[in-house]
Order: C-alpha cells, then sequence, then structure tokens
C-alpha cells in the first residue's frame, strides 16, 4: 500500500535519524563530544608536548586568551583547554561505562523477571525497591571515601550499583506486557523456547527503551559523579568536569571574575546532558508521531 | 473407523486473582465441566459463544498456553500435558492455530516471511535452502497472494487480510491435524471475509480439521459441519450445523439465532427484547451458584431450573441441556 | 420533509509526510426530522471522521479544509466555541466509537451522568439525580446500575450507559458512532432496540454509524453509502436493499453472510489509499461494471428516484 520496499536495519536507522530534528541535534551534538574525547591524547600531546593537561606550573598562572592559550591559563599555570579536553574525557568515560553497567545489568534482571512472572517477578521486583530505598548520596559519599586511590573502576562500578534499580523498574512492567503480545504466543506455538523468545522476539522491540533507558543512566551517573566532586569528595587524581568546576572554585575564580575557568565545563556538562536529552526526546518522538505536533517542532 | 481427533472430558478452568488490600479476591469460573469430542474425519466444528462464554480460553487450553483446573484434554487419546512434556515438537507440528488479531500476531521487528521460515526451521519441513524457497512461493500461492510482493515486507505495509492469509499459508506449510482458529476475520473487512474461509474449506480437504471458534452464528453456518454453543462456560446445545440452526432447542439458541440482524427491512425483528432481564444475567453469576446458567434469562424457567443444573442429553446426533427437553428424546 | 441537519461538501483532511489523506472528500447529505439515518461503508472509508468533522472534534494533524454544517440555523463550523458549546448535549449529542472504554473507571455511573448534566445545564445536583434514573430507565437499564462502577458491568451494559448519558437531556439530534460494533449478538439487538426507542419514545433523530449492513437494515429509514471519501448511494432502507442501484452497494449486500443463504461473495480488489484516491469514479478499479467514462470522469450524486440518489455512471450523465 505505501511506496516503500522492504528495508534493512541500516535503512531503517537512517529514516528514524531524518525523522525527528531534535534526535539529529542530539547525537550529532554527542558524536562531537565524543570525537574529542577521542582525539584528546592527540590533540593534549601535540599541544603539550608531552605533559600532561593537570601538571602544575606548566606555564604561568591566569594568562590572557591568546592562540596558544585559547581560553588562558588557571591558577595552576595549567592550560584551561586541554584541562576541559581531560575533564571531558573522563566524565563521560565514567558516564557511559557506569550507564553502560548499569543499563546491562537492568535490562538481564527486567527481561529473566518480566518474562518470567510469577515468584520470579516479585522477588526481582522487591530487591529493586530495596535498593531505590536506599539513600543513593549519603551511601555513594561514604562509599567514596575510602576509594583513596585514583580507582576509575570502583567508582564506576559504585556508580552503577546505584543507578540499576530505576531503569530496571521501569523496564520490568513493560517487558511483562510485551510478553502478553500475541506474536509472543505465535512464536510459543511455532516451537521457540523461552530464552530464544526472550532475545529474539522481546529484545529487539524493547531496543528504543534500551537506547533511552542507557541515556538516562549515562546522564545520572555524570550528574552524581559531579555532585560528589563539588563537595570535594572522590579521587583528585581523576579530573572529571566535575572536579574541574570545584578546582575553580576552591581558587576563587569567580569571585576574581575568571569566569570562563568556571563557566567552561559547566557548559560542556550543560552540552552532554542536552544532547542526551534531546536523543531521548527525539527517539521519544519517533515512537510517538503526536507529540511532533503537539510540541511544535 | 474414525478414531477420535480431540477429547475434552470434563474440562473446568477457573481463573483466581487474588487479592490484595482493597482490591477483593476474584474468582471467575470461565470452563464450567465442558465435554466434546472430534472425530476425525477430517471436519470442520463450530464453538459459538458470546464474550465471556470461554470459548477463547478453551483454544488456550488446547494450545497448551494454559493448563485446566481438572479435567483432561486428548489429543488422538494422550493428555496434551502428557504431549507437551515428553513429545512436544510433534505436537505442535499436529495442532496449530490462527489467532484473531492480524496486527498484533507479527513482531513488528522482522519481516513477515519469518513467520514462515520459523516454522520451516523448527518442524524441519525442508532439508535445503531452495527447497524452503519453493514451499515459501508454493503456500503465498495457495492463498492467492504473490511470492514478490510479500517477501521481503515488514507488517505495517501490508493489510490486515493480507496478514491473515500469511497466516493461512504458514498452516498450508505446518499441514497439521488440528487447526484452532479463533475468531480469525472479526478483525478483518467483511467483504474479505468469504475468501479466507474458503480457504479452510481447502484445508478440509487436505486433510486438516478445525475448531472454529466464533461469536458469529453466520460464519458457523457457512463453513461449519457440526456446532457446540456456549453459554458462560457451559455446553447447551450442540449437533449437526443445519438440525440446530434450523431447530433450536435451547431457549439460549433460540435467542442467539432471532438476535441475528436479518439484512432484509421487511423482516425486521418484531419481539422486544426485555431489557431488564437480560441486563440481570450480564450482572454474573457466581461461581458454584446451582442451577441452570439461563435460568435468569430464560422465559420459560420452571421451578427445577432454579436449583438443579440440566444434565447433557444426547440423541443420536444432538445434544443439548435443557429441562424443557423429555428425555425419551 | 424537514431537514435539522444538513452537510454541505464538507471535506476533512489530514496531513501526513506523504500528502494530505483525503478521508472526507466533499460529503453532501441531509438529516430528515425523527428519522433514523444510517451511513454505511467499509472500515476506512471515512465514516468516522465524518461525524467528527460534522461536531467539530477533528484533531490535529486533521482539519476541516472546507464544507458547511447547518443545524438549528446556524452552520456549525463558523460557529462561535461558546456558541458550540451550548449546542452540544443538549440539543446535538455525539456517541463515540469505543465509548463504553471511556467511562471514567473510579467514579459510579450515577456520578457520571450527574457530572455531565451539571456541567451542561443550570441544574443542581439533586434535580441531577433524579434526572439520572430517569435516563437509566429510558435505555431499560436496572436502577441498581447507578451506583455500580464501570468495571461492574459488561461491554454491552456500558454502551448503554454511554447510551444515557447522551441522551439524558433529550437532544433532539444524536450522533452514534459504530455504538453495536464491539458487542455480541445479543446485546447488539438490545442496544440497536435502544436506539431505535430513542426515536420512538422521545422523538430523536439519529444518525447512525456502522459498518454492518444488517444493522442498518432492522433499524434504519434512510441509508448512506459511503466509500473513499464520498457517498455512493443514498436511499430509503427498502429501496436500497430490493433495488441498490450502485455497484458498490450491490457488492456489500452480496458480502453480508446470512442464515438464509450460504453462499456469500467478495468484493474483488482492495481499498484505495486516502493519500490516493482512484481518479475519475473511486470505485472504478473494483467496479465489474466499469466503463471508458468511469476512468475519467468522477460522477455526481444525482437523484434518480424520489429520494434515491446514487453517483454512477450507469445511471445516465
Amino acid at each position: 500500500m505505501l511506496k516503500e520496499t522492504g528495508t534493512n536495519f541500516l535503512v531503517r536507522s537512517s529514516r528514524i535519524f531524518k525523522s525527528s530534528l531534535k534526535l539529529r541535534i542530539g547525537i550529532i551534538l554527542f558524536t562531537l563530544l565524543v570525537i574529542s574525547v577521542i582525539l584528546e591524547p592527540a590533540i593534549n600531546n601535540y599541544r603539550l608536548g608531552g605533559h600532561e593537561s593537570t601538571e602544575i606550573g606548566l606555564y604561568d598562572a591566569l594568562l590572557p586568551f591568546t592562540f596558544e592559550h585559547p581560553l588562558g591559563t588557571d591558577h595552576y599555570g595549567r592550560d584551561v583547554f586541554a584541562l576541559l579536553l581531560t575533564g571531558l574525557k573522563y566524565s563521560l568515560l565514567i558516564g557511559l561505562m557506569a550507564g553502560g553497567l548499569a543499563t546491562f545489568i537492568a535490562v538481564s534482571l527486567a527481561l529473566i523477571a518480566g518474562y518470567k512472572g510469577g515468584r520470579l517477578e516479585t522477588l526481582v521486583t522487591t530487591f529493586t525497591n530495596a535498593v531505590l530505598i536506599i539513600p543513593l548520596w549519603p551511601i555513594l559519599a561514604i562509599a567514596v571515601l575510602f576509594v583513596e586511590r585514583a580507582d576509575l573502576m570502583l567508582i564506576i562500578v559504585i556508580l552503577a550499583f546505584f543507578s540499576w534499580p530505576w531503569a530496571c523498574r521501569q523496564i520490568t512492567p513493560q517487558i511483562a506486557s510485551l510478553k502478553e503480545r500475541p506474536y509472543i504466543e505465535l512464536a510459543k506455538v511455532s516451537g521457540l523456547r523461552d530464552l530464544e523468545i526472550m532475545f529474539k522476539e522481546i529484545l529487539p522491540n524493547f531496543l528504543p527503551y534500551v537506547i533511552v533507558g542507557f541515556s538516562y543512566a549515562v546522564a545520572g551517573a555524570i550528574m552524581a559523579e559531579t555532585a560528589l566532586r563539588l563537595v570535594g569528595l572522590g579521587p583528585g587524581a581523576i579530573p572529571s568536569l566535575g572536579l574541574l568546576i570545584n578546582w575553580a572554585m576552591y581558587t576563587g575564580a569567580l569571585a576574581q571574575q575568571h569566569y570562563v575557568i568556571v563557566l567552561s565545563p559547566i557548559l560542556l556538562l550543560v552540552l552532554i546532558f542536552v544532547s542526551l536529552n534531546f536523543i531521548n526526546i527525539g527517539l521519544d518522538e519517533v515512537y510517538n508521531p503526536r507529540l511532533k505536533k503537539i510540541t511544535g517542532l | 473407523m474414525t478414531e477420535k481427533l480431540l477429547q475434552l472430558e470434563k474440562v473446568t478452568k477457573v481463573f483466581r486473582r487474588a487479592g490484595l488490600g482493597l482490591v477483593s479476591e476474584k474468582t471467575t469460573r470461565a470452563l464450567d465441566e465442558i465435554s466434546l469430542t472430534m472425530y476425525g474425519e477430517p471436519t470442520i466444528v463450530a464453538l459459538v459463544g458470546e464474550s465471556g462464554s470461554g470459548k477463547s480460553t478453551v483454544c488456550r487450553l488446547i494450545l497448551g498456553l494454559e493448563k485446566t483446573t481438572s479435567g483432561q484434554i486428548l489429543y488422538e487419546g494422550r493428555d496434551v500435558s502428557q504431549w507437551l512434556e515428553k513429545d512436544w515438537k510433534n505436537y505442535r507440528k499436529e495442532v496449530q492455530i490462527v489467532f484473531q488479531d492480524p496486527y498484533g500476531t507479527y513482531n513488528p521487528f522482522y519481516r513477515v516471511d519469518r513467520v514462515l521460515w520459523t516454522v520451516i526451521k523448527k518442524f524441519h519441513l525442508a532439508s535445503s535452502d531452495r527447497e524452503s524457497r519453493q514451499l515459501v512461493d508454493q503456500s503465498l500461492e495457495a492463498v492467492g497472494l504473490r511470492p514478490r510482493e510479500i517477501l521481503g515486507r515488514y507488517p505495517h505495509q501490508l493489510s490486515g487480510g493480507e496478514r491473515q492469509r500469511i497466516m493461512l499459508a504458514r498452516i498450508y506449510l505446518v499441514k497439521p491435524n488440528l487447526l484452532v482458529c479463533d475468531e480469525p476475520v472479526s478483525m478483518i473487512d467483511a467483504a474479505l471475509r468469504a475468501m479466507f474461509l474458503e480457504h479452510l474449506r481447502d484445508f478440509k480437504k487436505l486433510g486438516i480439521s478445525c475448531l472454529y471458534i466464533t461469536h458469529d452464528l453466520n460464519i458457523a453456518y457457512f463453513i461449519a459441519d457440526s456446532v457446540v454453543i456456549l453459554c458462560t462456560g457451559q455446553i447447551i446445545e450442540s449437533g449437526k450445523t443445519e438440525l440446530v440452526v434450523t431447530d433450536p432447542l435451547h431457549p439460549y439458541t433460540k435467542e442467539l439465532i432471532s438476535s441475528i440482524p436479518n439484512p432484509d427491512p421487511s423482516k425486521r425483528w418484531t419481539e422486544k427484547l426485555d431489557a431488564e432481564r437480560v441486563g440481570l444475567q450480564k450482572l454474573g453469576k457466581g461461581v458454584g451458584e446451582q442451577g441452570c446458567i439461563f435460568y435468569d434469562r430464560c422465559r420459560y424457567a420452571m421451578a427445577k431450573c432454579e436449583k438443579n443444573r440440566p444434565p447433557l442429553l444426547k440423541s443420536k446426533d444432538r445434544e443439548v441441556a435443557c429441562f424443557l427437553i423429555p428425555e425419551a428424546n | 420533509m424537514q431537514a435539522i441537519l444538513e452537510v454541505e461538501n464538507l471535506r476533512v483532511y489530514f496531513t501526513t509526510i506523504e500528502g494530505d489523506c483525503k478521508s472526507v472528500d466533499g460529503v453532501s447529505f441531509r438529516v430528515y426530522n425523527k428519522e433514523i439515518l444510517g451511513i454505511a461503508g467499509e472500515s476506512g472509508c471515512g465514516k468516522s471522521t465524518l461525524i467528527e468533522g460534522i461536531l467539530r472534534l477533528v484533531k490535529p494533524p486533521g482539519y476541516i479544509k472546507s464544507g458547511k454544517v447547518f443545524f438549528a440555523g446556524s452552520d456549525l463550523l463558523h460557529l462561535k466555541e461558546r456558541n458550540l458549546r451550548k449546542i452540544r448535549w443538549k440539543e446535538l449529542s455525539y456517541i463515540p466509537q469505543g465509548c463504553m472504554n471511556a467511562l471514567n473507571p473510579v467514579l459510579r455511573i450515577e456520578e457520571q451522568i450527574v457530572d455531565g448534566i451539571v456541567t451542561h445545564t443550570d441544574l443542581s445536583g439533586e434535580k441531577a439525580k433524579e434526572m439520572t434514573s430517569s435516563a437509566l430507565n429510558a435505555v431499560g437499564m436496572p436502577s441498581e446500575v447507578a451506583g455500580m462502577y464501570p468495571h461492574e458491568l459488561s461491554g454491552g451494559m456500558r454502551q448503554r450507559v454511554a447510551i444515557a448519558m447522551s441522551t439524558c437531556l433529550r437532544p433532539s439530534l444524536v450522533l452514534a458512532d459504530e455504538p453495536v460494533t464491539a458487542l455480541d449478538v445479543i446485546m447488539q439487538r438490545l442496544n440497536l432496540q435502544t436506539i431505535a426507542e430513542l426515536k420512538e419514545r422521545f422523538g430523536m433523530t439519529v444518525v447512525l454509524v456502522a459498518h454492518d449492513m444488517a444493522c442498518h437494515a432492522e433499524i434504519c429509514d434512510r441509508i448512506c453509502i459511503m466509500y473513499a471519501g464520498r457517498l455512493m448511494e443514498i436511499g430509503i432502507v427498502d429501496q436500497l436493499f430490493q433495488k441498490p442501484l450502485h455497484p458498490y452497494t450491490k457488492g456489500l449486500l452480496e458480502a453480508v453472510p446470512s442464515l438464509q443463504r450460504r453462499r456469500v461473495k467478495s468484493i474483488a480488489g482492495l481499498a484505495p489509499s486516502p493519500l490516493n484516491w482512484p481518479r475519475g469514479c473511486r470505485f472504478h478499479p473494483r467496479c465489474p461494471f466499469q466503463k471508458k467514462i468511469c476512468k475519467k470522469k468522477e460522477p455526481a450524486l444525482r437523484e434518480v428516484d424520489s429520494e434515491h440518489y446514487v453517483a454512477c455512471h450507469l445511471y445516465g450523465d
């Protein structure tokens, strides 16, 4: 009835990409950020001649904006632009890995609980709710106090442990309802076994939710990490954007009107969150076309 | 000698919804000791009932998607739960279903022909890719579809009628002994229904027996050899279609038949239904209550109907459960 | 005969990425006082959209492209919103499709009916309550129903509650969109009976949208046959069923199964897409009597007999 013929995954993906302006903006923005992170070692190596961006006293303090130092230098004589790139790298790394781990845990548990139902579902739901009730922030703060060394993996695991329940709680009922679809029953009478049904029938339809859940988990992890940094917690050797903000405040950059040093990491954080949110809203619009007319974009 | 293909023996199914706080516990008796037999001639039997009669439950029980609360379902003499435990691959190949919803039965992530390739693979219907392709082409052509226009399409690109026909093509591929149809034409356009039903007649010639579940007596009349009438979980009448439709015995069957709208303006309904009486029965009878299921609505209700459930009386080609019918018949 | 509603060239379009979807594309008809007018046609022909258009209930991406709808002396499509609201529910009422699922699950039936009455009139709560029982009795519901919740009732009973709600203020015109479609045969008969009584007992005019021709045969006085966004035939029910003029009407009637005959014939071909109606007569690709002119020129709806209109080149033009 429609003009299009059978299409494969790549074509469908590109069509989804083209159909929502917000999705395009989100993906492009996020890709730019990721590219900056990939190029960070090369850029910093080239510009700093082998030194680390966090090295104190590499340059004179508080230099003005020049071609050599596009954003100047901070109180410790570090090139702000280089610091930003490193900060972006660590923030994104923590976010993506913690978010990824959290999503993986959430989806696995949700698939098993939602599909099997019954006692298993009750068990997982109760466990999830129990973890949810635990106040995240105080425990996170205390846990981080014990991380003395610059242990990136530990931070990631701690963050992931506290973010998976949200996603799991949202995903499980959706899977439980997907399981009731007629095509699942058709799969059963066609001889497919439970595991096959979970991964081949349910999971593919569930991918958009996984992506949305993932981007929320990433945003959540970055926010949690930043929050810790702002109060001075966390390993000082891992310069995430939150830590950059903390350093800037600590050295009184705002009071001395060195706005760029404070605002630039904040701006990058905002860009990260905006891009992730645009991806979420964009995906929502694609799968819910009515929203497009209502929001007007 | 015609062996018994499918037997339901005093099958009861009770759904219990657990109470939690403000929501009270609710027990629904979907099926109440129903018994029926299908012989393997092949034949088409229509199971007719309104919504809430339990007809969809029957279909799910036969396919093993639910378990009975009590009673047995036998396929070729062996209990279905046995089949599903020990021999489930063969059971799935021999007993198949066409669902009601031509939209929901397709996984939107995959192309439509996946439903065909899946059964070829799972039931080992072909030994090579080329043979598979041939079988798929044949089955699509057998239901009047052109392979070129169907293969590679996604569900949303086809109409409901086309999608249901692909389900029929799937049955052509599998060639089960027993096909259960759960209202397969209710969600496709009226104009296309006749075509679909003709294919079911073709299946009969291929040796596939069909249990056709529907609320529409017209369709049952059009396609079934015999008909079983279900009312709130109980079988109240059954027999050869021609007989039951032209000479209904049970008051419910009579009401059902006279309520079918007649596309002839000169023959409109003359009698008015008593709204209150019909309304009352739909408010539901409790589980375990005695008496005839139709007592509240029956205009011929007698004293004994209130406390006693009429037994299903069998004569040579009919069954009916009503105290109005003398046992000698 | 006096016309209570007059629709003139109504067009309701939907904007889509692929162009305008012309669901209702130039529909004109009259509804006479105290009659039951049926609008018949396959699913997707635009019947529901037509009703939504008449009542100005079309939501974006749909919009009313053009047309006039005359009721009680004014053009409903150009009325100010607050004047329209005065008419709605009191003189012009609507039973939407699937409304048995649109009842508020947390309110008792009585509360919902009172709600409706109080919103559209100046009556007090107590007066409204009294009207509730008479409204329920009018559709033959036992009075216990007033204190029940929607989920305690079956689909057919909820449908009748919806009919009671829409008619409690005794509007002069009721537009019912597929009111019996999802119901069992006995409930369907009961609800059709209820709708027919609206005309007999209260003198209401009813426009009934349904795809089942047999339902139309049971209670309608006149029927409009809709196809591809336009009307193909309008006629008095006896005439239409005994002597259908338009080939599509004939096809529809032959596709209706009945216990009187075991044959049923389908209409060949598939329903066309509203993004791209066929040129000329919209039915010509599926018509067994198509002529050359049918591909080029679209036939107009003409009166060929008393109160019998048809849009087909077989009948002059």
